[in-house]
């Protein structure tokens, strides 16, 4: 059943013709006498023509002779013959062939060019595709992946593409096969190196290696090679056509343009990154140079007075002179301890020592390091009975919240009130910091957390800009956030989130009885 | 308060600190040994057999923590560690390899002093006091009962053990690893410092009129706790 369709699907286009001669013949017979012999022989190039156009050059042939036949046999005299009696008509026959391959060629012709641009048109289709969806992605590995499996669309085989590691050495980083398949055997990254060093295609129909069962193809763009795209051919019989291959080194080269951009944002960003920190250097400078000179003329010239004039002071005086150099001192420490660090948080260098904190601790010992500056400051806290332990570095979060406390103690007047409030939510920990203070302009809500800013409001009080800054690094380290809000009536709330992973918490200890004499 | 006499081994490669701590202790009447560097600081514990040790982590020969432990191979006189600030680590690993107390540079000197003193009356003291008072707080080990201001407080077992090592331990640090060492024994994983939180948690709840103004039980961030009492 099945042969029979396939056989009737290759020869239909003859029957077609077969019927349709033997129709025409059937209708032209009885109208004999009313045509001309020639107006019949052209309503016979008919078939002709339309076989050309639509079946091709066999097809066409085949219509051609059967017309030839069918006009001779009818209509030709001596009728219902194969003679010919004037020969003048064997002239007419080899025309009729001669139009019969010459439309069939030009219809063929016709034919390739729509098949042939419309596989230009696909390829032209994956091309747009592809160089959409590269602009959109900023990271390279993202990028390969959408690359490899664009071109295995398109071509319909495996592929590897090859990157180099930061030796430079080229090593696959993407493609369709699971290790220990194509790709990854020694010939393939051999033949790749090969590619990547000389910038050239090598492989299966190129001049170097042209019986691997690889194309390989550097991904390059006018002065740098970026990587290499393989395409296994080993299953493919006949390799990869002319088009294909122009449509691969257009993907390469949109592929390393591609490469070559991300890499240039990357550039960008470290240069930014330069230029930011060159801005931090001048603020350092200007913000330290003052807050280090300030206590440290503070501490010489009290402790020079002591020296020389010993015999000056009453005990009283004797003491504020050293009180000041105690202070002065102080100062210097908590200035050289918020740049140490600033630096560290900001490095990138500190690694968390993750520990299970439970916050009341925290803030119990955050109260114990403001005590001695706190004055006559009211700090309330509020904590629920039960507030799950949260995953941290106790160090960074105690600091952080001394940061806080202190700077709603410096910022608030004395005797004011300090509430130090804990609400758990669904996986996260909020620690709000309500002060009675000074509060901040709408602006700054924002601004505050930045590196070296004081706003306005605070420039009255000693300080350069580094505590909250510090306070917002310490928090996004360990997946939380800061933000400063408006305090009712007055003041400011910082509001510190911390994330709780209930899950992570091992099972709740076994009760254990506490009744025992 | 000071063990009058007590002689002091001080090791520091500053001699702006070695001179600040000379001239301090000897107004507190200790008798002072100086060493500059981490040899000969292991040289002077030998020599001068000093009562107690106050040691820099951070010498230009040797490291501190080598001097530490090529003084503990023989002696047990007490050793206090002079450390900067961000370096709990360090201070974690030279308590865990036989440090008895730590200070923070830049410090208090009368933190330092009583810290000193600490150790000394640690060193000094009988193993087997069977009854621990502090400031209303009664702690009779010899029948595991415990009072706050005349009043029974019932613990848990553990709860009870953490308060033991604690007070025994009373004004020095104790780590973290040492707790969980001595209470839940050298088994103990990474989940077992949730339950020390909690359990200390528990025993602030019972202990403390303000858990988050502790009295007794400090906790030294990053590092462990410190029992505390009026009385040193």
């Amino acid at each position: 059943m099945h042969r029979l369709h396939s056989l009737w699907l290759t020869y239909r286009s003859y029957a077609g013709i077969t019927l349709l001669v033997a129709l025409m013949t059937m209708v032209l017979q009885p109208l004999e006498f009313a045509f001309d012999l020639v107006n019949i022989a052209l309503i016979y190039l008919f078939p002709v023509l339309l076989s050309a156009v639509y079946w091709g050059l066999g097809p066409a042939f085949y219509a051609a002779v059967l017309s030839i036949l069918a006009f001779d046999f009818f209509f030709v005299p001596p009728t219902l013959s194969f003679t010919v009696k004037d020969l003048s008509y064997l002239i007419s026959f080899g025309v009729y062939l001669a139009v019969a391959a010459l439309t069939a060629s030009l219809a063929a012709r016709l034919k390739q060019q729509l098949a042939y641009s419309r596989q230009r048109e696909t390829h032209t289709a994956a091309l747009y595709a592809l160089s959409r969806q590269m602009s959109a992605i900023t990271d390279i590995h993202s990028l390969l992946d959408n690359v490899a499996l664009q071109v295995e669309k398109t071509i319909g085989t495996n592929i590897a593409i090859y990157m180099p590691d930061d030796r430079n050495k080229l090593a696959q980083t993407h493609g369709s096969a699971a290790p220990g398949e194509w790709g990854q055997g020694n010939m393939e990254q051999v033949i790749a190196s090969l590619v990547f060093e000389h910038g050239e295609e090598a492989g299966n129909g190129t001049n170097t290696l042209r019986d691997s069962p690889g194309y390989y193809l550097p991904l390059r763009t006018e002065d740098r090679i970026y990587g290499v795209l393989a395409i296994n051919l080993k299953e493919r019989k006949g390799g990869i056509s002319t088009e294909q291959r122009r449509l691969l080194e257009a993907l390469a080269g949109l592929t390393a343009s591609a490469i070559a951009r991300v890499k240039l944002a990357e550039e960008a960003k470290i240069a930014h990154l330069t230029a930011e920190s060159e801005r931090l250097r001048t603020a350092i400078l200007d913000s330290v140079s003052h807050e280090l000179r300030t206590p440290l003329a503070a501490i010489i010239g009290s402790a020079t007075s002591l020296i020389e004039g010993d015999l000056l002071f009453s005990a009283e005086d004797r003491m504020e002179l050293l009180l000041n150099i105690r202070d002065g001192a102080l100062r210097m420490n908590r200035l050289v301890a918020n740049l140490l660090s600033m630096v560290r948080v900001e490095s990138g260098m500190l690694r968390l020592k993750k520990n299970w904190c439970d916050v009341e601790d925290l803030i119990g010992v955050a109260l114990s390091q403001v005590k001695a500056f706190q004055e006559h400051r009211r700090m309330k806290v509020r904590i629920p009975e039960s507030v799950p332990m949260v995953r941290g570095d106790e160090v960074l979060l105690e600091q952080l919240l001394v940061n806080v406390i202190s700077n709603a103690i410096k910022y608030s007047p004395d005797r004011s009130e300090i509430i130090i409030a804990v609400t758990p939510a669904e996986d996260k920990l909020v620690i709000s910091v309500a002060d009675e203070g000074i509060g901040l302009a709408e602006e700054d809500y924002d601004r505050i957390f930045e590196k070296f800013y004081r706003s306005d409001v605070a420039r009255q009080f000693t300080g350069t800009g580094l505590g909250l800054a510090i306070c917002k690094g310490i928090a996004e380290l360990h997946g939380g956030t800061i933000i400063a809000s408006p305090n009712v009536p007055k003041g400011s709330v910082i509001a510190i989130t911390l994330p709780v992973d209930e899950s992570a918490v091992p099972q709740d200890i076994e009760k254990e009885s506490d009744g025992y004499e | 308060m000071s063990e009058q006499g007590a002689r002091i081994l001080i090791v520091d490669d500053e001699p702006q600190i070695r001179k600040l701590l000379k001239v301090t202790l000897q107004a507190h009447r200790f008798t002072i040994h100086e060493a500059s560097t981490g040899e000969e600081g292991v040289l002077q514990a030998m020599m001068s057999q000093p009562d107690l040790i106050v040691l820099d982590l951070g010498l230009p020969d040797i490291s501190g923590m080598e001097v530490l432990g090529r003084i503990r191979d023989w002696s047990s006189a007490p050793i206090i560690v002079l450390t900067v600030k961000d370096r709990e680590e360090d201070k974690i690993a030279a308590l865990d390899g036989g440090a008895d107390d730590y200070v923070t540079k830049p410090f208090f000197m009368g933190e330092l002093v009583a810290r000193i003193n600490v150790a000394l009356r640690h060193a000094a003291k009988s193993t087997n006091e069977p009854v621990l008072q502090f400031d209303g707080l009664t702690i009779n080990l010899a029948q595991r009962i415990v009072e706050l201001n005349g009043e029974r407080v019932r613990l848990t077992p553990t709860e009870y053990d953490l308060l033991k090592i604690l007070a025994s331990n009373a004004g020095k640090v104790v780590t973290q690893r040492q707790l969980l060492q001595q209470v839940w024994g050298s088994q103990h994983n990474e989940s077992d410092s949730h339950y020390l939180r909690i359990y200390i948690g528990h025993l602030r709840k019972k202990l403390e009129e303000d858990s988050t103004m502790p009295r007794f039980i400090v906790t030294e961030p990053g590092i462990g706790y410190r029992f505390k009492s009026r009385e040193y």
